[in-house]
């Protein structure tokens, strides 16, 4: 497996099978805040591929010294889904008719999948609420504060507070993990 | 100028994040998180704390979607086959220039070929309309002797001989007259050509009054006169152009009765 910086390289390089291992590594998380963001499989589903044809053609506009390749898709990803929630007409002129037709029938299983898991669940409502918002609706600091109807200074305290307990949780469950590793071994 | 302690207490960072600043805003934080270590130290601990959110919650996208993104590069890359950065040379290039080139011979054929189709489209167009013209004489010459024949073989035209007496000796007119349909008809070609000043007039007596019955006009071989009732003869006379109220009889040539 090639380390990152070679695949973004080859990606500069116009190599697409660099696109396709960038792809396999991180369509799952983008997709995951897709579909969260957009709340509909097909829109999600055009603005994944958007975003990857956007990374392709952009690639040389990416610069590793800036920070990491998965900030620089996420906004990248980010950008296009608010773009279609502003402008739906362009998916309806390429979707068939149909999906909307069965979009009630859709919409329930997508329930479950928009929960949020992993270390956000042990954090309180409000924190995971906050992050949920900015990392996972599209909204701006300033939209998600209206949102939560707390003051903006209120709300970055809770992105930061959430962040730390987060991290406190990921360290944790690294030491566990490490723990028990040492125990089986 | 931002301190360092604003960016990194104040929210600064995580906006930076997520693309939220805009203006110098950004441009200060850019440049902190480039040339400060503390606060690039942070900043990577957001990335880490934004990918693992992302990677805790990723779903996986049907595999559709992937074929059609693989698709897309395949569309794309033969559309821009010219793209410098490719090193080794595309073969399909040369294909694609061949297929260019050819398309813009067999074009520039094609437009010759289509401007000559052009003007000799005009040329037809314009010998159909000499073509329809002549058609539209011909068959109007055509109704016209029809007419003159049916009234020349009609069983109750009166065939009159107008011979020219000693004035014009080799004068002679034929006239039909038919007192069915109340017509008569000249045949004026055997009358001898007059000066411009001059025309023949035809005249009927009636109950010895000369009634007009019409100039007989310069160039035209068949004519329809003026039908006179109770006409006991026809006469021909010699008048300035135009034609006379009064015959003048000085000049009469040639007068037969009916």
């Amino acid at each position: 497996m090639l380390n990152e910086s070679t695949l973004i390289q080859k990606l500069q390089n116009g190599d697409s099978t660099a696109l396709s291992a960038l792809y396999d590594r991180y369509s799952g998380a983008l997709y995951g805040v897709l579909l969260r963001m957009c709340k509909n499989e097909p829109m999600a589903q055009d603005a994944l591929q958007e975003t990857f044809l956007k990374i392709w053609r952009n690639c040389g506009s990416y610069d590793p010294e800036k920070g990491k390749f998965y900030t620089w898709a996420y906004r990248i990803a980010r950008n296009t889904a608010l773009n279609a929630l502003r402008n739906p007409s362009k998916l309806i002129q390429t979707e068939d008719l149909s999906v909307y037709t069965n979009e009630a029938e859709e919409e329930a299983p997508d329930i479950d999948l928009i929960q949020l898991n992993g270390s956000l669940r042990q954090l309180e409502a409000h924190h995971q609420k906050a992050l949920e918002l900015v990392y996972f609706q599209g909204l701006t600091h300033r939209e998600a504060h209206e949102e939560m109807e707390v003051p903006l200074g209120t709300f970055k305290s809770y992105i930061k507070q959430a962040l730390k307990k987060l991290r406190e949780s990921y360290q944790m469950a690294l030491v566990l993990g490490g723990l028990l590793m040492k125990w089986i071994v | 100028m931002m301190e360092k302690k604003e960016i990194l207490e104040s929210g600064l960072l995580e906006q930076y994040l997520l693309g939220e600043l805009t203006g110098s805003q950004q441009e200060q934080v850019a440049h902190f998180v480039r040339t400060d270590e503390e606060v690039r130290m942070a900043y990577s601990k957001l990335e880490a704390d934004l990918e693992r959110m992302a990677q805790e919650n990723a779903i996986a996208p049907p595999p559709m979607v992937k074929a059609q993104l693989i698709e897309e590069l395949r569309s794309e890359d033969t559309a821009t086959v010219s793209m410098p950065s490719r090193s080794r040379s595309n073969p399909w290039l040369a294909v694609a220039a061949s297929i260019a080139l050819l398309l813009g011979i067999s074009s520039y054929w094609l437009y010759s070929k289509w401007n000559s189709a052009e003007e000799n489209l005009k040329l037809v167009e314009q010998q159909r309309t000499e073509l329809d013209q002549e058609l539209t004489e011909l068959v109007a010459s055509y109704d016209e002797v029809l007419e003159w024949y049916k009234a020349i073989n009609d069983p109750n035209a009166i065939k009159v001989v107008l011979k020219g007496n000693d004035l014009a000796p080799k004068a002679l007119a034929v006239g039909y007259v038919n007192h069915e349909t109340r017509s008569v008809v000249m045949d004026a070609k055997g009358l001898p050509a007059l000066d411009e000043d001059h025309d023949y007039q035809l005249w009927a007596d009636v109950d010895g009054e000369m009634i007009d019955m019409g100039v007989i006009k310069k160039g035209t071989e068949m004519l329809a006169m003026n039908y006179i009732e109770n006409a006991e003869s026809l006469n021909i006379t010699i008048e300035p152009a135009g034609g006379n109220d009064h015959p003048t009889v000085e000049r009469l040539i040639s007068n037969v009765y009916l």
